[in-house]
């Protein structure tokens, strides 16, 4: 029987340059029985940290993108300090993957307007977790639109102004930036 | 709190998970303050998240107090607040008890908060639900699926997926507004400015919709056939994860039903151009898995067309999936993939090494005799610049090329001395490398010298001493019947001179081998002075092993030319062990009781290979290696979409799989006989087949049979398990009746052993044994079940007191003995010089009506047989309508050969073989060649 199940990934991952957790999230469907969950073997927080820490020695340094892993697609991006990392079984298409990772690392882009370093996705902890959560909800893709998923990301309230609103420069600078790159790659695509 | 943890949580960018019990405690004051301070809150909020996705995990009652202390924040009406607030409650639902405290709050929300929460609001609603609860949220899930908020709608959609498990009544009750969400294309409202990100309408709440629907109607064949259709035409689905999803549906229903293909096709080829790069890359991995019969030729090569295409996209994601798929059907049908080899060549550098890993093993699969050398040309240009691992797989992917194309050997093994020589890489990818080259050595006879040499040329500077073992040994098996002995004893004996102990005690077992050479007696002699020169080596193992060589030598000589000393098996071994059993037996001896060590290990009733036996096994083994080998992992997903193709594989390896298994089983059956009194004086068993049905697995009854040959005896072994749940059967025998019937039939019975009493579920074996001469017997057994069925008394499981039960009896399929069971397959280096060398001489001609793959064919012939296929003879390339299958093996009773060539042409009246078979022997000749199918 192919498999129709909307839960297409498995976990999402944040390591930091060494290999060590920043934001681990391993999915699995709130109502079913642990033991039927399709990912039965990453359950205990051992069995994870090593299996993140056998990922971030096969993928670091190495610029590849996209590998199977231990019967599990990985797609990741490493940054300077920072690696992202999405976790998919191992039939599911290799391009609605890409669409939900982009989604993460993008709208993570938009969020934290200074780039994404861990400096950064420390300082704004709550809006990293916010926009995970936006984009994935227990596997289920939630949205693949980056722009979408950073404007249901509410920014932390400030004690003064309850409501922030904010048109400074760097906002508009950052998203024009994003669409000139967004344009960029529909053109490169369409080409 | 003391300065020092308070500055630690200060510093976040230090990069110290904040401590546990801290945050805990500040939580719980803080968010029971009066007012709520919010920014402070949403901080220790955001700490907590942090600690519990890092795999920090608080005790149950710990948790549950904080998901109270977190529900406390609902009275505050600040939304950014809110939303962390939830996310908390969805972490914290999974640890804590009593969650179903906060779902009238969380309600509230849903029906009265701002459209920025309320999704938020939904989707933790569906996790503090459960079983008893979730019809109470229908109304607000079913409100906020019609919603025209695209969040809100995929929220209560994806809320209501979740819930399925234990709550599908429930979303059963508004499919219909599930349906229309489907079509409905919902944009994401203008935000008045209050954003700074200008979002794009996915549309993702079509795919969500449709998802669910999927769930709901999984059962339902026709209602699913229109969606399909109803969602297909025109312009209905925007986003495009939903299409692949349509596309997965498609999927599931061939899978089903493989007829529906024809309906399927335009929609099939439509999807191949669709304007999503992921959409044809679906499709195409559908339609390259379906089986190969319901897919017309065209749709195929479009399918590859389009994965073509795919490979020269500058995303790397996208060449790495396409890449994927069409290594999968190199797998299967390398043939049809040719067209994309310049694309798959130009991946060969690809930066990322997986996409590349994948582009060159499957070139090697599509490789044909003409391309091999250029291909060769073009790996050996980059192999240098690569890691170990990847080295290894290119290795492996060469090495069983040089098993496909043996009269290619020239290329493939200057190939692989080069690399071995270059230096470069550590022992897994040295010993990879002279592995391959053991295959060359073993089963391309023609390559021997010059990759000998090559060995001898290598071993002069060998780092890794289990190489140099290895070769050694290889060297002593192999030297003594070349041509120039005297060439390999020079390089063995000057790993004596220079080596180290382990090398030198295996140099010298090498060289004692070398005394063997009848013809040159001047060798033998030579050969005496190296060893007595070893016997004053300063190791003693060394020393050891030389004197007993020359003591070897020494009684073989004494013993003169007509007599062969024992010795000589010593030094040069004519037969193996089978390991596997060898180990199991050894075992079990040694974990026996003290007393069992008194008598001696008893090694015979183990089977022995004589050398061609030992290669036949290991070339059929590494032949299924070549297709079971699916880089592809995960063996849960092989079963959902590459359903099919996995099936066609298991056709593939069907004539030899569980060759290992066979094997085992054997041995296995060997002791159960050897333990039945009746039996004993048949002596030991020569031959057993393989367990085949005789009923279908469904029957009521379902019974296997296995044959097995001793001298002059043959026993059946009826395997049968009884399905039934409620009736015993007793008294179960099988009648077993010669279809040749009076003084004719050459087979007369001599006892029969039934089974008392087969319980629901259980597996017996019944026996029949029959008495025939000492010549190849070929007989027709037509078989019948007898028994006696008696009702359970379902409390005890046991028969009634009063119930005598009725006979019964239940036709079987007949098992024959056939030419085949007298036959073990073996390997011959030269098959075509074999073949014309053997005396006698049969042919004979069949037609089949059937319309039947010829791969189906040769499948059967091969068991049939059970001789081993040559030259990859055993795979039918699937667009060719012709096919030759060389078969080989040698009869069990005496070791005549028996070579066939099995000629077939497939037509539109069927299908016509020619069988030419030579053997040793006559009878067997005409047997095997008259009963081929």
């Amino acid at each position: 029987m192919v498999d129709l199940s909307l839960y297409a990934i498995e976990a999402l991952l944040v390591l930091d340059g060494e290999g060590k957790r920043i934001y681990t999230k391993y999915y699995r469907s709130p109502h079913e029985k642990p033991e039927q969950s399709s990912q039965q073997h990453k359950t205990s927080v051992k069995q994870q940290t090593e299996f993140e820490s056998r990922l971030f020695k096969k993928t670091h340094k190495q610029n590849a993108e996209i590998l199977l892993f231990e019967d599990s697609l990985v797609l990741y991006k490493e940054y300077v300090d920072v690696s992202l990392y999405l976790v998919g079984s191992a039939d599911e298409n290799e391009l609605v993957l890409q669409q939900a990772f982009t989604a993460v690392k993008d709208s993570l882009d938009l969020v934290l307007a200074t780039g994404i370093d861990k400096k950064n996705i420390l300082e704004h902890y709550d809006m990293v977790a916010l926009a995970i959560d936006e984009t994935i909800d227990d596997g289920i893709i939630l949205e693949t639109d980056p722009a979408t998923i950073a404007s249901r990301v509410t920014k932390p309230p400030s004690k003064d102004a309850p409501i922030n609103i904010e048109l400074s420069e760097k906002g508009l600078l950052s998203a024009w930036g994003f669409a000139k790159s967004r344009l960029a790659e529909r053109l490169q695509q369409g080409l | 709190m003391s300065t020092h943890t308070y500055k630690k949580f200060e510093e976040a960018e230090s990069g110290v998970l904040p401590d546990k019990m801290t945050i805990y405690q500040d939580c719980l004051n803080a968010f029971n303050e009066s007012p709520v301070n919010s920014k402070r809150c949403r901080l220790l909020i955001s700490r907590l998240l942090q600690l519990l996705a890092q795999g920090e995990t608080f005790p149950k009652t710990e948790a549950t107090a904080l998901f109270f202390a977190v529900s406390k924040l609902f009275q505050h009406p600040n939304d950014s607040l809110r939303q962390v607030v939830y996310l908390a409650i969805k972490e914290l639902s999974a640890v804590s008890d009593d969650i179903l405290m906060a779902t009238s709050s969380i309600m509230k929300d849903v029906q009265n908060g701002s459209d920025m929460i309320k999704p938020n609001a939904i989707r933790s609603l569906t996790r503090v639900l459960d079983e008893s609860t979730a019809f109470s949220a229908e109304r607000l899930f079913k409100s906020g699926v019609v919603s025209k908020h695209p969040s809100i709608s995929s929220a209560a959609l994806v809320s209501s997926y979740h819930l399925l498990p234990v709550a599908e009544s429930t979303v059963k009750r508004y499919s219909n507004e599930t349906q229309e969400a489907v079509s409905d294309l919902k944009t994401f409202p203008y935000q008045d400015g209050l954003s700074e990100h200008y979002p794009n309408s996915t549309y993702i709440s079509q795919y969500h919709a449709l998802g669910l629907l999927f769930m709901l109607k999984h059962h339902d064949k026709i209602a699913l056939m229109k969606l399909v259709q109803q969602f297909s035409s025109g312009n209905t689905l925007k986003n495009q994860l939903a299409q692949v999803q349509l596309v997965k549906l498609v999927g599931s229903l061939l899978a089903k039903d493989p007829q529906l293909v024809s309906q399927f096709g335009p929609l099939l080829l439509g999807w191949l151009s669709n304007k999503y790069e992921s959409v044809q890359l679906e499709d195409a991995k559908l339609i390259t898995s379906l089986p190969d019969r319901y897919v017309s030729p065209e749709i195929f090569a479009s399918a590859v067309q389009t994965l073509q295409s795919l490979l020269a996209v500058p995303r790397v994601t996208t060449r790495f999936a396409a890449v994927r798929v069409l290594n999968k059907i190199s797998m299967i049908a390398p043939e049809k993939i040719v067209i994309c080899n310049p694309e798959l060549e130009s991946l060969i550098n690809d930066s990322n090494r997986n996409v590349s890993t994948y582009a060159i093993t499957a070139l090697l699969k599509t490789g044909t005799s003409n391309n091999i050398a250029s291909l060769i040309k073009t790996i050996t240009n980059f192999i240098h610049e690569i890691s170990d691992d990847f080295k290894i797989i290119i290795i492996d992917a060469v090495r069983t090329m040089a098993l496909k194309f043996p009269e290619e050997w020239k290329h493939i093994l200057n190939f692989l001395v080069n690399v071995l020589k270059q230096g470069e890489g550590g022992f897994q990818f040295k010993n990879s490398i002279v592995e391959a080259l053991f295959d060359l050595v073993q089963f391309v006879p023609q390559s021997k010298e010059v990759a000998l040499e090559n060995l001898c040329d290598f071993i002069e500077d060998c780092e890794y001493n289990e190489i140099l073992v290895r070769i050694l040994h290889l060297l002593g098996k192999e030297g003594p019947s070349m041509k120039t002995p005297s060439l390999y004893v020079r390089h063995i004996y000057n790993r004596v001179v220079l080596e180290n102990s382990i090398v030198r005690s295996a140099a010298v077992v090498a060289l004692s081998k070398f005394a063997l050479v009848k013809n040159d007696p001047t060798l033998v002699e030579s050969i005496e002075i190296l060893l007595r020169r070893i016997s004053n080596d300063a190791d003693d193992e060394v020393r050891d092993r030389a004197t007993i060589a020359l003591e070897f030598i020494e009684s073989i000589k004494s013993n003169g030319e007509s007599d062969p000393s024992p010795a000589e098996d010593l030094i040069q071994s004519k037969y193996t062990y089978d390991l596997a059993s060898l180990e199991s037996k050894l075992s079990q001896y040694m974990s026996a009781k003290q007393e069992s060590f008194k008598k001696p290990f008893d090694a015979s009733s183990i089977s022995r290979y004589t050398e061609d036996e030992r290669k036949a096994i290991d070339l059929k083994k590494k032949q299924e290696q070549m297709f079971s080998k699916v880089p592809t992992g995960k063996s849960k997903g092989k079963s959902t979409v590459s359903s099919d193709a996995e099936k066609r594989n298991g056709t593939y390896a069907g004539p030899g799989s569980d060759e290992m298994d066979q094997d085992l089983q054997s041995a296995k059956f060997a002791e159960e006989l050897g333990s039945i009194d009746d039996f004993k004086s048949f002596g030991a068993i020569v031959n057993t087949s393989k367990d085949v049905p005789l009923t279908e697995t469904e029957a009521e009854f379902v019974v296997t049979g296995v044959k097995h040959l001793f001298k002059n005896h043959v026993v059946l072994q009826f395997h049968i398990t009884n399905t039934l749940t409620d009736v015993a059967l007793d008294n179960v025998s099988v009648g077993c009746s010669p279809a040749t019937s009076g003084d004719d039939c050459p087979l007369s019975e001599v006892a029969t052993i039934a089974a008392d009493r087969i319980k629901p579920s259980e597996t017996f074996a019944t026996y029949v044994a029959f008495e025939k001469s000492e010549e190849v017997v070929t007989e027709d057994l037509l078989n019948t079940l007898y028994f006696t069925t008696r009702e359970l008394d379902p409390s005890t499981h046991e028969p009634f007191d009063g119930d005598e039960g009725f006979q019964d009896e239940y036709e079987i399929d007949s098992l024959p003995l056939t030419a085949g069971d007298y036959i073990k397959g073996s390997f011959v280096g030269n098959f075509s010089a074999c073949f014309d060398e053997l005396p006698n001489h049969e042919v004979s001609v069949y037609n089949i009506r059937e319309n039947i793959p010829l791969q189906e064919v040769v499948d059967k012939v091969v068991v049939n047989t059970s001789c081993l296929t040559f030259d990859n003879t055993q795979f039918v390339s699937t667009d060719s309508n012709t096919h030759t299958l060389k078969l080989y093996g040698k009869s069990v009773l005496n070791g005549a050969r028996v070579a066939l060539v099995v000629r077939m042409i497939k037509s539109s009246k069927g299908i016509a073989l020619k069988v030419e078979g030579r053997s040793d022997d006559p009878t067997l000749c005409s047997d095997v060649v008259n009963e081929i199918i």
